[in-house]
């Protein structure tokens, strides 16, 4: 069966059974290595994407149902070699141990800050709480959040700023 | 997201409008001169207490419920309790005019040929569903209405509310002025509904007309039964007998008659002038009941008279072989009768039989008609004679009539517009609403998906059509100007078909159950004997073909005894070019309707070759290869040895098949999807796969033991409509019980492997180790099902407050997915009615909805296993945190049916095994723990969710033992990248 996905900003166009896991289909056929396999089944949360810039576990979706929506990996994030306000956060706070889940910890908060420009300490918590980290970063990574949101917001008023001019 | 969908706007804008529903006794009919029904003797509305504007209003037999919605009259004419004494005996027995005629008098016997007609107190439920309106004050009253009877409506709405008739208001919700109809239809009965509910409430009351109304239709039966005897000598009628069996051509409004404010009928046999019939014979009886009614409509009489005598006559002329119109101008006097008869059979070119042979299935007739009706001032010479000669093609399979042509002759003094009078006949006899061969789809027809649910759905409020744009009717005439026209098409169906039509309406599904009996039709208990008639080469291709049908019928009940069948030989495959596009369309239609890939095909094989495993109680069984390999497949299969399995369960070589193969449900499909099924397979890829041999333990193994089984649990019977029942429901009824077989998994079965029905049918089952749900009350879904969620479900693989179609059930959804939107909605419908279930979604299940989803946010205390193996593997996606994600499961756990069930299976299923969207990509997809859970993990996890979600149902027993025989032939392997 052909697929065809947009992953990143580009089309692919894929011969692919239609039930094959989107994990596969990113890190195999596109070598986008940023999301990574840990369970396989939805559990852990370092495959996460964002389909339509709401995370996504990409190890229990198949190809075929993201067909006609928007991937993004953390392979994407960036913008014209500019880190995502995120990521940057997640440099400057230290925040990775073995780092194997920090793509779905990045990928996780970029989704909430989609939504909620702001979010409160508990809506940071409960956004990560089904993200496991095993080496026990979790104190670094709650501030990369917290550091995120102001990052986040500078770029934002930044590149409003840069519209105006 | 949880947004009950807009309701459809009342089209007619009354302030403060209120909504009715009313109650009709258990038992109620009309038995010609009065309504027998059932005594209410004790109304309960306890359970409405609490509900201010909820208003039961009763008076006699009357019960009606008023509120401010729709949907809460319905939910409140529910919850009333109604107690009801049984009818007083039926003594009207021996009034009915079948004994009548049997006892009558030495006078029916001199009688070389006798008749009885019938005319129904309702020719139809309406046109079209839509709202009545009643609004009633002290001194006038003011109804929105579609009748075709409005004189006699005004008459029932004054009796019934004591209005004095001149204060009534009657006004026609399409706008474009009431339709001069053949005889009362169930506007009339929704009226006084409305009138009645709107007069004890004080405020306006909209009621619903639609299809529910047949009920009416059918209880009321028939107005008139007019018998008719003649003696004929040479060819010459001697002694003309004509009798009515009742006073009354019509009868009152259901509504009146419960209420118990009809005036009484006086009787007394009187000839009457209205009576009259323009033919002279030597004797002539002509006798009728005398009815003394406010209103007596003598229009209807007359028509109904009309109907009788010219089809009488026409019967007269075939059997005694002559032409029909040299009969009648044998014992015509009138000098411009004649002239007129005679201008008109020239004109028409007239010459019965209709000498064409049939082309295809459609076969012509031509039928001729006459009436002589005295003027306003009972003046017969100043009447108008009209003669009639009409021309109509029958297709033998839809059973759909088409009037090609009417020549109308009518003599009334002045210049006569035929054409206009043709074209008012055209609009008015035959057009789809308002005719009286007004045709109704077919369930078995095909929508080709151009027209929306929305406009056909029978529950649906249209608005009001806007006279713009629809064909406007010429200015009405008369009722007695249409006098002959029932009885010229009803002669001119029995020159095309040799049926005899002896009660109309003759709308496509009777012609063609007419056709299919092959008897001469006069209602659905019609015993009267086949027409004759002689001659023409046609006739006896007709004959030909009743002759098959028998021989059909006899062959089908040889087939249920006999245990060996023999082999239909062999056939060469046939040509792919022998069927038409249209054909193989309809029969792709047919196979994704029966989901015949579904069990056809083994995962990852190719479509249609078959192999797949059916665990059964009495061993394995595997499908067979579909295609159209000859050697392997059903190639060599011709139409014959095609029905013959579809229908009897009986292979080409003449084995049985077991019913795993849903041949008790296939039987009930139409000849023409049948047909259109064979060609569709057989104009597929032929794939050679010989199917694996069945495993099944003695006795079972043994297929001429099929035989008795058959003959015990099989009827081979095809589906009959309900005509009580709604086009929709019907159709929903012809596909869920025939080709989609629903049965075949939610009915549970008897120790012999047969389906059980009656309160069991629809009580879910067990099939391949999944649970199949009830579908009927005993459904235990935690928000009741509505028959909108029941679409979203079948149409889209979810329902917001059910769940993702799983299991077994994923490739059904895919097939129906094939289908037109009109048909899954008619599935949904039905399946809804088994369950008693609303339409929509009511705010109530949202609320419900809403209240399980919290009352399960906190976890039970005592499970801390199952909570810590609940949080690892199922909380990511199963628990609603308020941040979004897209893997998130669309539907609370707190909704899921299968966590309500009474057994576990479905739930240990989907957590081994997950759940896939292959079959409907997007409608969710969960990955299988088989081989990460051990069955104590998989059962602790199970007692959990149990616990957690459905804190009202008993823990499940015995899991780990269940989670172990489950795991061993469904072994699913989680996909891993």
């Amino acid at each position: 069966m052909t697929l065809t996905l947009r992953v990143n900003g580009h089309d692919h166009t894929l011969a692919v059974p239609a039930d094959t896991p989107l994990l596969a289909v990113l890190r195999n056929d596109l070598a986008l290595n940023g999301p990574k396999y840990g369970c396989g089944l939805g559990e852990c949360g370092a495959c996460s994407v964002l389909v339509d810039g709401v995370v996504a576990r990409a190890c229990v979706l198949t190809a075929a149902a993201v067909q006609g929506r928007e991937v993004t990996t953390l392979d994407g994030l960036a913008v014209e070699g500019r880190l995502d306000p995120v990521q940057q956060a997640f440099i400057d706070a230290q925040a990775a141990q073995c780092g194997y889940c920090l793509n779905g910890m990045i990928m996780s908060v970029r989704s909430l800050l989609n939504h909620v420009a702001t979010p409160s300490a508990a809506q940071i918590r409960a956004a990560l709480e089904h993200n496991l980290c095993r080496c026990g970063t979790h104190v670094e990574i709650l501030s990369a959040a917290h550091l995120a949101i102001e990052l986040d917001a500078q770029q934002c008023k930044q590149l409003q700023g840069g519209a105006h001019a | 997201m949880l947004e009950p969908t807009a309701k459809p706007a009342l089209p007619i804008e009354l302030a403060g409008t209120r909504f009715g529903v009313v109650m009709r006794p258990p038992h109620y009919r009309w038995d010609g001169e009065r309504l027998i029904c059932s005594r209410l003797r004790q109304v309960d509305d306890s359970a409405l207490a609490g509900l201010e504007e909820v208003r039961v209003v009763v008076d006699e037999d009357f019960v009606g419920v008023v509120a401010p919605t729709i949907e809460a009259a319905r939910n409140a004419a529910k919850r009333v309790v109604l107690t009801w004494d049984e009818p007083p005996a039926a003594k009207a027995a021996t009034r009915s005019p079948k004994a009548k005629l049997t006892n009558t008098s030495s006078a029916a016997k001199r009688d070389t040929h006798t008749q009885t007609y019938a005319w129904p107190s309702r020719l139809r439920w309406g046109d079209a569903p839509g709202w009545v309106v009643a609004r009633a004050d002290q001194a006038s009253l003011e109804v929105w209405a579609p009748t075709a009877t409005p004189e006699a409506l005004r008459v029932d709405l004054s009796l019934a509310t004591g209005c004095d008739a001149e204060r009534i208001v009657l006004r026609d919700p399409s706008g474009l002025g009431f339709a001069t109809g053949l005889g009362r239809h169930c506007g009339d009965d929704a009226a006084v509904d409305a009138a009645l509910l709107a007069q004890a409430v004080g405020a306006p009351v909209a009621v619903w007309l639609d299809a529910d109304y047949a009920r009416d239709v059918r209880a009321l039966g028939r107005a008139q039964c007019m018998t008719l005897g003649a003696s004929l000598d040479a060819a010459h009628v001697t002694r003309f007998r004509y009798r009515q069996a009742h006073a009354q051509g019509e009868v009152a409004a259901v509504g009146l008659l419960l209420c118990g404010r009809e005036a009484p009928t006086r009787h007394g046999d009187t000839d009457r002038a209205d009576l009259y019939s323009p033919y002279r014979f030597e004797q002539t009886h002509v006798s009728a009941h005398r009815g003394a009614r406010a209103y007596q409509n003598d229009d209807s009489t007359s028509i109904q008279h009309t109907f009788a005598r010219e089809s009488f006559l026409d019967e007269l002329a075939h059997a005694e072989g002559v032409d029909p119109l040299a009969l009648r101008q044998r014992h015509l006097e009138d000098a411009r009768g004649l002239e007129l008869i005679g201008s008109v059979a020239s004109q028409a070119d007239w010459a019965v039989p209709v000498t064409e042979p049939p082309v295809g299935d459609v076969m012509r007739g031509r039928g001729l008609a006459y009436a002589q009706l005295p003027d306003r001032h009972q003046r017969l010479d100043g009447g108008v004679r009209s003669a009639w000669i009409a021309d109509v093609e029958v297709n033998r399979t839809t059973g759909d009539v088409r009037l090609t042509r009417l020549v109308v002759g009518q003599d009334s003094g002045e210049q006569v517009d035929t054409a206009r009078l043709q074209q008012t006949l055209q609009a008015r006899v035959l057009s789809k609403p308002q005719g009286l061969l007004g045709r109704t789809p077919a369930f078995d027809e095909w929508d080709d998906g151009r027209t929306t649910a929305v406009e056909r759905a029978s529950f649906t409020p249209a608005p009001a059509p806007i006279s713009k744009g629809v064909e406007t009717l010429p200015e009405r005439f008369d009722d007695t100007d249409f006098a002959p026209g029932v009885a010229v098409i009803a002669n001119a169906l029995f020159d095309a078909t040799g049926v005899r039509f002896r009660e109309p309406p003759f709308t496509a599904g009777r012609v063609r159950q007419a056709l299919a009996m092959g008897e001469a039709f006069d209602g659905d208990d019609a015993t009267a004997q086949r027409g004759t008639r002689k001659t023409s080469a046609k006739l006896s291709g007709t004959r030909r073909w009743w002759a098959a049908a028998a021989l059909t019928t006899v062959a089908g009940g040889a087939v249920m005894a006999w245990p060996f069948k023999g082999a239909i030989a062999p056939i060469a495959r046939p040509a792919a070019t022998l069927y038409s596009a249209e054909t193989i369309e309809r029969g792709r239609l047919v196979a994704a309707a029966g989901d015949c890939a579904a069990c056809h095909t083994v995962a990852g094989g190719a479509v249609n070759t078959g192999g797949h495993a059916f665990e059964t109680p009495f061993g394995t069984l595997y499908s067979t290869n579909i295609t159209p390999d000859e050697a392997t497949g059903i190639g060599n299969w011709s139409y014959a040895a095609f029905e013959r399995a579809m229908r009897h369960g009986i292979s080409r070589d003449g084995r049985h098949l077991y019913p795993a193969f849903p041949y008790t449900a296939f039987a009930k499909t139409s000849d023409a999807d049948l047909q259109a099924l064979y060609a569709y397979l057989m104009a597929q890829p032929a794939v050679a796969a010989p199917a694996p041999e069945n495993a099944l333990t003695f006795p079972f193994n043994l297929r001429a033991l099929m035989a008795p089984w058959n003959a015990l649990y099989h009827d081979p019977t095809p589906f009959v409509p309900n005509p009580a029942q709604s086009d929709l429901y019907n159709r929903g009824a012809y596909l869920a019980e025939g080709l989609g077989h629903c049965s075949a998994c939610h009915s549970p079965r008897n120790a012999m492997g047969a389906e059980q029905g009656g309160e069991r049918y629809f009580a879910g089952a067990l099939v391949d180790g999944w649970e199949a749900p009830p579908l009927n009350a005993l459904s235990r879904s935690p928000v009741p099902w509505s028959e909108n969620a029941l679409f979203d479900y079948l149409r889209h693989g979810s329902s917001p407050l059910h769940g993702v179609a799983s299991g077994p059930m994923a490739p059904v959804v895919a097939g129906l997915a094939e289908l037109p939107e009109y048909d899954v909605r008619a599935i949904a419908h039905y399946v809804a009615q088994q369950m008693g279930a609303p339409v929509e979604d009511e705010p109530a299940q949202y609320a419900q909805a809403a209240q399980l989803a919290a009352s399960s946010a906190a976890s039970p205390s005592g499970q801390e296993e199952g909570a810590r193996l609940f949080e690892g593997a199922c909380a990511a996606c199963h628990l609603d945190n308020g941040v979004p994600a897209f893997t998130k499961a669309s539907t609370a756990l707190a909704l899921n049916t299968n966590l309500y069930s009474e057994r576990p299976d479905n739930v240990i299923h989907s957590i081994l095994g997950g759940v896939h969207d292959d079959a409907v990509p997007g409608s969710g997809s969960m990955p299988g723990f088989a081989d990460s859970f051990s069955d104590t993990q998989v059962a602790t996890l199970a007692a959990y969710l149990r616990a957690r979600f459905a804190p009202s149902e008993p823990p499940w027993q015995q899991l780990e033992q269940r989670v172990a025989a489950l795991r061993q032939p469904h072994n699913n392997t989680p996909s891993t990248p």
